[in-house]
């Protein structure tokens, strides 16, 4: 590639776990509060911006393109664009790869791009035949035929469906995610113990990098519910006194009772939203912002639904083949969807020298910090950045597996490397 | 065709009036406008095939703003009798008629405005904010005299008919909707299709056209008005005290009338009581203390330069948020600065609730509210500092201490623009020692609001010799863009309002010193006509909010504004006030806040005040301080004196302003008072006793 996106600034909310903290905050107010803060930090005038792209997963029925309510109603111009893009778990890399395309297209050089997930706002659903129930019985004319409609409905039409569990089942292979992790520790023979051992690790990382972490994070002040008028200002993930006890003492969650996937050493479910400020750099130079650093080549590539969890292994395969070998990085962040598909990558990734490697998760993930699925890609870019221009690192290697399999991995460089 | 009112004839025979005073941006019911109304109901009235009437009005922002004020100003009293008159019978004329009528209301529809609509049988209202709707006679010391008294208690009810007409608010239509003082709301653009609907009968409207006449409305309210008649007149005299005797004569009016089959008795005693109060002292002060408003609010209006599109407001503290509340609130992109975060959340918190309170009133709807607080953005510690650059106006509302805000004045000087506006919202330091902190004095002013920032419509406008006539008009539009009146004072301690307040506070403060008892001196002031008494105006302020506005003036005016030693005493011990819990007063949650007994032991040995010298004693310190302010040209007149004191502290409108009841008690009876009392007048109030020199001047016009 020649032309590359640079990463000029970035902030995030505070993750916190799904119905805690952040429970009462939409979409549209999640990214709008990042957003705002990021215009506030970088002091760009919104009406200079060509697009403003958004990940997001579950885009929430009342503000279906939620990039553009967000863009709106963080004070940018109505002239400025804005869309949303899904791919899954890498939502939130794709909104910056997509800024990527457009500049390479000659279509933009200043985009806000950034990820948003509300889990605590995925709605329960009724399902289809209610709906047509209800809309058979919205068109009866008389008492006669309304009766006739209503007398159609059945208890069971009540019933809600999960959102949120929907969302999580793959609907190809019928598995829902955890059940593909474990597929990955049957197969692999990934133990119980080295999974809880891998979430306590990213505790103890996440504990660690507090401060580095509040580096990223903006907070969030809360309009509505019990907490109204009050601020989040830290992660709610985190636990402090995490112990292999405690992690011991959890029951599998996906398949019981024999299984070995826990809550605990899963990522946690949760909500945040992530906001970036990327340019051409020719833009960067006039604006007069020092860049974090930039995007220097990715690849989405496709994998067994079943075995989503083995994603990153041939995206960064194929980043390897354009020239990014794994051995070469600074620092590599393997998304920790679960423990069990971590430990499988790397167990398979040449160039990594097992768990206890330093350059892997430095500072903990999604295990820890929560994974607010459309938001997650776009922290890593700006946890690692931050992280890069601490070390005074040169690159990163970034990767997820995505629900649905696929795999994504890009390479960015700090500012070193510039 | 009549100029002032275009008559066309709309599909299905509907007969279509429009208000269009030529050469106005409003309507008014002037007697050339009455007259030409009743021609077109007279020649409507004999016209056959019609099957209804719609009232509207040409004007984008007014649709009648009401009655002819010159009538009320001149002492011909025959000419408003005749006036009055013509006013009722063109109304009473448009009741009578057979067609059904409905007022298609977009913009103002206020006072004599809206008793037309009344003698319409519907009213159709747009939601925007332009329009509003409302009876505000009493507030002017007089009473709705063409129907209103009479019209309104039959269509929505005694007790809501006595609310509109005693507050005289002015509702937006979403209230009004709710209050019943209109049937219906209709986006502008459907407006007249849906007067045009009324009248077609499309719908069911058997029951709402002619409310007024519901069979059950009057024996109701004949009910209520006996049983809650007596009441209602005994509340309105405590909380008047027999300074308003408008607002008594309207619960009579409604009383008496609410019941009545026949309306001309109830119309016969509004002429009656209109008259009686129009030859009172109170109206022509009423009326003065409005026309000065409308006259600041002009002021704005013709000075003001492009409106700002965004602001930096520095300090989130209670000033700085409640400004920020109302820059947002009007359209202004906020980014609210303060040490860390959290106190950026305490302002944060003190917004949302402020946004929320707006919404429960009917000010805005939800959506509405949303947008105001998503255009503020928080912006704590050092993370906002690039934002600076994008301001076209910075409001400073961090502590009052000079140094601190000479730093912040220092930085912001290199953060801004240079083109951009530095304002400081001071309530008492000099503006030109903050602007020398700067390489732009030419752009730096004061713009001093009072607390609470959303319902105080005072704004003191400082503008220091060196600045320039861009950043005069920027002065100008942020205080026409947030709907405030402004009032130019010159850069002088304390300014003008809290120059002429803290004397009164202190004397309280004295006397209390003295041994008098805190009811005691409260009640004296709340007797002369003051909202608040001056102890618990302090209370409600917060002591060390007072005593640093004291300390300033102290410093420039030493002899004058000895702070008695107890207050810094009870500043000690953090009795602040309401804030705090304690002051003058206790304050608790559950109870009407009480004398709070403990600070009596703090008091030293003033001299005693015997309570009927204490009215006089406070206010004669307010007008002695009124003279040197005036001699040091702190505001151009004694009527913007006037103006500022009932605006920024209070002052009793009937009284006509402080000044107007200096000079009615005569300059050089003061000056022998405050002998007699003891007290020391200044150089510049015994010159004008001397010179025989009243503050206002007989020529002046004005009120």
């Amino acid at each position: 590639m020649k032309q590359r996106l640079v990463i000029l600034d970035g902030v995030r909310t505070p993750f916190c776990k799904i119905n805690t903290r952040l429970g009462s905050v939409p979409v549209d107010e999640l990214g709008r509060q990042a957003l705002s803060a990021l215009l506030v930090r970088t002091g760009i005038d919104p009406g200079t911006l060509d697009e403003v792209i958004f990940g997001c997963v579950a885009q929430p029925a009342e503000a279906t393109n939620p990039a553009r309510v967000i863009a709106l109603r963080s004070g940018v111009p109505q002239h400025v664009p804005a869309m949303t893009v899904q791919r899954n778990c890498a939502s939130g890399f794709e909104a910056l790869t997509t800024a990527q395309e457009r500049m390479l297209a000659g279509r933009g050089s200043l985009f806000v791009v950034g990820g948003v997930e509300s889990m605590s706002h995925v709605p329960l659903l009724l399902g289809h035949e209610m709906g047509e129930k209800l809309h058979a019985l919205s068109r009866a004319s008389t008492p006669l035929k309304k009766m006739a409609a209503l007398s159609h409905f059945r208890p069971a039409d009540l019933q809600p469906r999960a959102g949120l569990r929907l969302g999580l089942t793959d609907p190809v292979s019928g598995l829902n995610m955890g059940q593909t992790a474990e597929l990955l520790a049957r197969e692999l023979d990934i133990t119980r113990e080295e999974q809880d051992a891998y979430a306590l690790r990213s505790h103890q990382r996440a504990v660690a990098a507090r401060e580095k972490l509040a580096q990223e994070i903006t907070p969030v002040y809360l309009r509505e519910g019990e907490e109204a008028g009050g601020v989040v200002t830290e992660d709610h993930g985190p636990r402090h006194g995490q112990s292999l006890e405690a992690l011991a003492a959890l029951t599998p969650a996906f398949e019981p009772p024999l299984g070995s996937v826990t809550a605990g050493n899963s990522s946690q479910i949760s909500d945040g939203a992530v906001a970036l400020l990327v340019a051409t750099e020719e833009r960067a130079a006039t604006l007069g912002l020092e860049p974090l650093g930039r995007l220097a080549d990715y690849a989405y590539v496709g994998c067994d639904p079943a075995r989503m969890g083995l994603g990153p292994l041939s995206a960064i395969a194929a980043l390897a083949k354009r020239g990014y070998d794994p051995a070469g990085a600074a620092q590599i962040e393997i998304n920790e969807a679960f423990a069990a598909q971590v430990l499988a990558v790397v167990r398979q990734l040449p160039g990594l020298d097992g768990v206890d490697d330093p350059r892997l998760n430095p500072l903990g993930g999604a295990i820890a910090l929560g994974h607010p699925v459309g938001a997650t890609g776009a922290r890593l870019v700006l946890s690692s950045l931050l992280e890069l221009r601490r070390t005074g690192g040169k690159n990163a290697l970034l990767s997820l597996c995505v629900g649905g399999g696929q795999g994504a991995a890009l390479w960015v460089e700090g500012k070193e490397a510039l | 065709m009549n100029a002032l009112i275009q008559r066309t004839t709309l599909e299905g025979g509907i007969a279509l009036l429009t208000l269009d005073r030529p050469d106005h941006l409003a309507n008014t019911l002037d007697e050339a406008t009455l007259l030409a109304l009743e021609v077109e109901l007279e020649s409507l009235a004999a016209e056959e095939g019609l099957r209804g009437l719609i009232l509207t009005s040409a004007k984008p922002a007014i649709f009648v703003a009401g009655a002819d004020f010159s009538f009320f100003r001149t002492l011909d009293s025959e000419r408003l009798a005749r006036y009055l008159a013509l006013g009722q019978r063109v109304f009473n004329l448009l009741a009578a008629l057979k067609l059904p009528s409905v007022a298609a209301i977009h913009g103002a529809c206020v006072g004599g405005g809206y008793e037309l609509t009344l003698a319409c049988d519907y009213r159709i209202a747009t939601p925007e904010r332009v329009t509003r709707i409302g009876l505000p006679e009493t507030q002017l010391g007089i009473i709705p005299a063409w129907g209103g008294s009479t019209r309104l208690p039959r269509l929505v009810g005694v007790p809501t008919a006595l609310e509109v007409i005693l507050k005289g608010k002015r509702y937006p239509a979403r209230e009004a909707l709710r209050l019943g003082l209109i049937d219906e709301l209709a986006p502008r653009p459907w407006l007249l299709k849906a007067a045009q609907r009324v009248l077609r009968g499309d719908r069911e409207l058997a029951p709402l056209v002619k409310r007024h006449e519901l069979f059950f409305q009057r024996p109701v309210n004949l009910a209520v008005a006996s049983t809650m008649g007596g009441r209602t007149k005994a509340e309105v005299a405590r909380r008047t005290r027999g300074h308003y005797p408008a607002q008594a004569k309207a619960v009579e009016l409604i009383m008496e009338g609410a019941g009545e089959k026949d309306l001309e008795p109830s119309l016969q005693r509004e002429r009656v009581a209109l008259l009686h109060l129009a030859s009172g002292e109170e109206v022509p002060h009423l009326f003065g203390a409005f026309l000065l408003q409308e006259k600041a609010r002009k002021l704005a209006r013709e000075e003001a330069g492009e409106p700002i599109r965004s602001a930096a407001v520095i300090g989130a503290g209670v000033m700085g948020a409640g400004i920020a509340q109302r820059l947002s609130a009007r359209g202004v992109e906020v980014f609210l600065y303060d040490l860390d975060v959290e106190r950026v959340a305490s302002g944060m918190k003190r917004i949302g609730q402020l946004y929320r309170k707006a919404v429960e009133r009917h000010l805005m709807d939800e959506r509405e509210a949303r947008d105001g607080l998503d255009r503020i953005h928080p912006a704590p510690g050092r993370s906002g500092e690039a934002a600076l650059r994008r301001v076209d106006l910075v409001i400073e509302a961090a502590v009052e201490k000079l140094e601190i805000k000479r730093e912040i004045f220092r930085q912001l000087d290199r953060q801004t623009g240079p083109q951009v506006v530095l304002a400081t919202n001071t309530s008492a330091l000099p503006v030109h020692l903050m602007a020398e902190a700067t390489g732009r004095p030419q752009k730096v002013i004061g713009l001093h609001f009072f607390n609470p920032v959303h319902s105080m419509p005072l704004v003191e406008v400082v503008l220091p010799e060196a600045v320039d006539a861009a950043t005069r008009a920027r002065a100008f539009a942020v205080v026409n863009q947030l709907g405030k009146l402004p009032l130019v004072v010159a850069d002088r301690p304390g300014f003008l309002v809290n120059r002429l307040l803290l004397p009164y506070l202190l004397e309280a403060a004295a006397a209390f010193d003295g041994g008098s008892d805190v009811v005691e001196i409260d009640e004296a002031m709340l007797r002369f006509g003051m909202p608040m008494g001056p102890l618990r105006l302090v209370d409600e302020v917060g002591l060390d909010v007072a005593l640093e506005v004291a300390r300033t003036l102290e410093n420039a005016f030493p002899q004058r504004f000895a702070i008695p030693a107890f207050l810094e005493a009870m500043e000690r011990e953090a009795w602040n006030g309401k804030k705090s819990g304690a002051g003058f007063y206790r304050y608790d949650a559950k109870r009407e806040p009480a004398p709070h007994r403990e600070i009596e032991r703090l008091r030293g040995k003033g001299p005693v005040v015997l309570a009927e010298q204490l009215e006089a004693r406070m206010l004669y310190r307010m007008i002695d301080e009124a003279a040197f302010a005036l001699e040091e040209r702190v505001v151009a007149s004694a009527a913007e004196v006037d103006f500022g004191m009932m605006m920024g502290a209070g002052f009793p409108p009937f009284r006509g302003g402080l000044l107007r009841y200096a000079d009615s008690l005569g300059i050089a009876r003061i000056v022998q008072e405050m002998e007699a009392l003891g007290m020391t007048p200044g150089e510049p109030l015994y010159r004008r006793a001397a010179e025989n020199q009243p503050f206002h001047h007989e020529n002046e016009t004005g009120a």
